[in-house]
């Protein structure tokens, strides 16, 4: 756990300005075979201090990887400094943020930092099952990996934090012989919230999952190329949670509609139909805990779920301090920092489309001519709303019912006109937790929805 | 200070030996990073950065481990080549693991080391002021501009020893064009320089990048669907040939097998006035990697000379694993020759195409087929540029797409990580509503 050594440094803090000082450690460990030859052998430690000053409307912010009272101490000065010499070239006039009321969020505990061996024993084990059972693939890619953040924060007002995230998966990636002696590809990725240890307890575990991605494979090798055009589709609840993060969540960051994006004229207006409901999660949602739970941000902000989406009207933005004194909005704990030298930017948390209230065959039942979108391996979109996803595997629907498996292909579609072509959403609800968010810094994320049915363009071939 | 970091490197290396390793390589560095941030139009930030970092690899038996943190005192290094030792030994033998032979060792000094930072926010807010007066309906939604410094030592317990110092200057930015409620899709133009000798609204194609966002307010989507001419700008050169490099030409499909050339080295792969090269040492390249991450002294290849497939980007295990030769630097820094013909000459023999900015899709299958959405792209008429685009679709193969060349540029934009011309591609799925 991280030594404190900053919730005793706040009466170095500047009067009348918002300090935070942070001070963190991220660790990543990550084995990966190729084919059965250890390819990747990696553990990554990166830890230091940070310090962040809110003065006359800009920020003023220093790092440094030394962890003592003198680096602190210089960080603080530093970042001071900093956002002194920007207000005097640059300065907009600003007093501080509205002060929050001092709270404390400790919630990080100790978690089992495994040797090497441990994920590399795993990973051998699994590649090995796949290697002997399925020896007709192409190639195999195993990784077993597991990433944390420690955060000791203290701020000048609002919550302190000491917070802890651990995570953990397996990847899974096969390739076997498709058409024309082609190549065709698949991966899974297995685990989430949680360290290796909790998460991996028996490779056998995984058996049925690697049962299914190789099955799926061997259906998408006799697959084909959907045709290309406006089509009546029905998303499965991991493109519906990409579509909540990717065409939706990042228009409603805040700090984008400042920049721009097309949520910022469309605010208390019809974005999608009145099924669509559409939620950052901070911590729980339906009774349970979140799969990243975030109970305050790294600026000193309790969490709170940000609505987003109520019954197809544009309802909030996701904030930070700043910008929700902006908008006249609460701040709901969006601002997160990736590393210790990372500074906060509005970044989403547990994103999703709530469930409706119909049931996927009734679903599938109702398409005579369109795709069922499965899995997907990556997405896009504009801050315009355009998006763009790679769909990896899927099955036309004919007549009420599903038929052959697809290639490889791109659907697209502008989020706020898709949205209200929302028809039918099940009462089923899936998450995504392996995501990483690019925005400047990197970020862990969740994504998560129901099923839903529209109408996308999809690109054939 | 230099020295000081060599010697922190060689104090690894020793660390390694004394704890058993049969080969060992360190690399030690330190940064400092100033950076200015521009948010919706108005400075926001300024971040100075104090880092470290230390990665030290072992070979033990065959076995390789590897440990990296952001810490270099004589108690991390101790803790860290216990740890990279255990990791190997929970490794798995394999003789394709080796390290760099002992050359001849250097030093580099490159770029401005120190910003000037009166000077570096003058020319950071004289772009700022340049947009706003040139390109009235842009929106910057962020602008990053930053100065790097870094020294860096890298040793072996084969007797390698090279050290760089330097220090450059980055500026990104990513912008809409805006009219009322009408927007264009954003677009990220990025450059470096060693130094603010020149405006940065100069450097690069920032300018040209600027104006062509602010024609693509107003777009209307392509009707239909048909087989054409797509030219990618240079920033989309980047995207899509860089995508191909890496999915048929990297260490990981030769090695997996997927990659459709494996078995085509000597072989004409791209029309023969094709020739790509990874380049770090290029002149226009700013801060090109002198050493590569496997302490080799870095050398520019070509992947592919006059159309024909010259070399793959093998790492040294790749390369000992597959009995290749291992590629010449860190597979960075894409640098492709130009044609002979200008963009103008190039877009008059269009009959029906389209002008790619950015491509927003997914990296390639593969076998090399790639779909995505065009973004801030132009319809290609009649020899002319007309309307921005919208919601239109492209596809093709990448393979084949090299081959179906139908003109490279003799323009090209030098964005200091990159040295490309427009490219021509023929028989290109374009398709709409």
């Amino acid at each position: 756990m991280i030594k404190d050594l900053v919730t005793d440094k706040k009466h170095l803090f500047a009067s009348g300005a918002n300090t935070e000082l942070r001070a963190q450690i991220n660790r990543a460990r990550q084995a990966t075979l190729l084919n059965g030859d250890l390819v990747s052998n990696v553990r990554t430690e990166t830890s230091g201090v940070s310090a962040r000053v809110y003065e006359n409307g800009i920020f003023g912010f220093s790092s440094t990887a030394e962890y003592t009272d003198e680096s602190v101490r210089e960080v603080l000065k530093a970042a001071s400094e900093n956002a002194a010499f920007l207000a005097s070239h640059a300065g907009r006039g600003k007093g501080p943020h509205k002060p929050l009321p001092d709270t404390k969020r400790f919630t990080a505990h100790e978690i089992n930092d495994l040797e090497q061996r441990a994920y590399i024993g795993f990973a051998k084990a699994v590649d090995a099952y796949i290697a002997e059972k399925y020896p007709d693939l192409i190639s195999r890619i195993v990784v077993a990996m597991a990433d944390s953040s420690e955060k000791l924060i203290a701020v000048s007002n609002g919550a302190d934090v000491h917070w802890l995230q651990p995570r953990s998966f397996i990847y899974v990636q096969m390739a076997m012989e498709g058409p024309n002696g082609q190549p065709v590809e698949l991966y899974d990725v297995i685990g989430g919230y949680g360290a290796f240890d909790a998460n991996f307890k028996d490779a056998s575990t995984l058996y049925e999952r690697i049962d299914v991605l190789y099955d799926k494979l061997r259906q998408k090798a006799n697959g084909v190329y959907p045709e290309a055009g406006v089509k009546t589709v029905i998303f499965s609840g991991t493109l519906a949670g990409m579509l909540a993060h990717e065409a939706v969540g990042h228009t409603v960051e805040a700090d984008l509609v400042i920049g721009g994006s097309v949520a910022g004229p469309n605010l208390n207006k019809r974005v999608g139909s009145e099924l669509v409901n559409l939620v950052d999660f901070a911590h729980t949602a339906f009774g349970k805990p979140v799969p990243l739970p975030v109970y305050a941000d790294d600026e000193g902000v309790e969490a709170t779920d940000a609505v987003l989406i109520k019954d197809g009207i544009l309802v909030g933005y996701m904030n930070s301090r700043e910008t929700a004194e902006r908008f006249g909005m609460k701040p709901t704990g969006n601002a997160r920092a990736y590393g210790f030298s990372d500074e906060p930017l509005i970044r989403m948390r547990n994103t999703a489309v709530l469930p409706g209230k119909s049931k996927l065959e009734d679903m599938i039942a109702s398409v005579e001519d369109g795709y069922y979108l499965i899995d997907t391996n990556n997405g896009q979109a504009d801050t315009t709303g355009e998006f763009m996803y790679g769909v990896t595997f899927g099955y036309e629907i004919k007549n009420g019912k599903l038929g052959r498996a697809l290639l490889d292909t791109t659907i697209s579609g502008v989020a706020f006109e898709m949205l209200k072509t929302v028809d039918m959403i099940s009462d089923n609800m899936t998450w995504e937790t392996a995501g990483m968010c690019g925005k400047k810094q990197p970020m862990t994320v969740s994504m998560g929805g129901p099923e839903i049915k529209c109408k996308v363009n999809i690109g054939g071939r | 200070m230099i020295e000081e970091l060599k010697n922190t490197a060689k104090k690894a290396i020793d660390a390694l030996v004394n704890e058993g390793a049969d080969k060992a390589s360190a690399s030690v560095s330190k940064s400092i990073t100033h950076e200015f941030n521009v948010d919706g139009g108005e400075f926001s930030l300024f971040r100075t950065l104090f880092d470290k970092k230390l990665v030290m690899e072992c070979l033990k038996e065959g076995r390789k481990g590897t440990d990296s943190r952001n810490r270099y005192d004589d108690e991390s290094i101790k803790d860290s080549a216990k740890s990279c030792m255990e990791s190997a030994a929970s490794s798995t033998p394999d003789e394709a693991w080796d390290i760099a032979p002992k050359g001849v060792n250097e030093d580099f000094v490159l770029g401005e080391i120190k910003p000037d930072t009166d000077r570096f926010f003058f020319r950071c807010r004289e772009l700022v002021d340049d947009i706003k007066a040139r390109f009235p309906q842009i929106m910057l939604e962020q602008m990053i501009m930053s100065h790097k410094e870094v020294l860096s030592a890298r040793a072996n317990s084969n007797g390698v020893l090279f050290s760089t110092h330097q220090g450059s200057y980055q500026v990104m930015l990513m912008f809409s064009g805006h009219e009322g409620d009408k927007a264009s899709s954003f677009f990220v133009s990025q450059a470096a320089s060693y130094d603010l000798d020149k405006p940065f609204i100069e450097l690069g194609s920032l300018a040209a990048d600027l104006g062509n966002v602010e024609k693509q307010i107003e777009t209307t989507p392509v009707q239909g669907k048909f087989e054409g001419t797509m030219v990618l700008m240079p920033s989309c050169t980047a995207e899509l040939v860089g995508a191909l490099v890496s999915s048929f030409a990297s260490d990981t499909a030769l090695l997996s097998g997927t990659s459709p050339w494996k078995d085509s080295l000597g072989e004409m792969v791209a029309d023969e006035r094709v020739t790509i090269s990874l380049a770090p040492l290029d002149e226009r390249i700013v801060c090109g990697k002198r050493v590569t991450s496997e302490d080799f002294r870095a050398e520019n290849f070509d992947v592919i000379k006059d159309g024909r497939l010259n070399a793959f980007c093998m790492s040294l295990y790749g390369a000992n694993k597959l009995g290749l030769k291992r590629g010449g630097n860190d597979s960075e820094n894409l640098v492709i020759a130009p044609g002979d013909k200008s963009i103008e000459e190039i877009i008059a023999s269009i009959d029906k195409g389209i002008l790619v900015g950015r491509f927003s899709g997914g990296q390639p299958s593969s076998n090399g087929d790639f779909s995505g959405v065009a973004k801030n792209s132009f319809i290609i008429e009649n020899g002319k540029i007309g309307f921005a685009l919208s919601e239109t679709m492209i596809s093709g193969n990448m393979a084949a797409m090299l081959k179906n060349l139908r003109a490279i540029s003799k323009e090209q934009v030098a964005d200091g990580s990159t040295v490309l011309p427009f490219m021509a591609f023929d028989g290109i799925t374009i398709s709409g509503q």
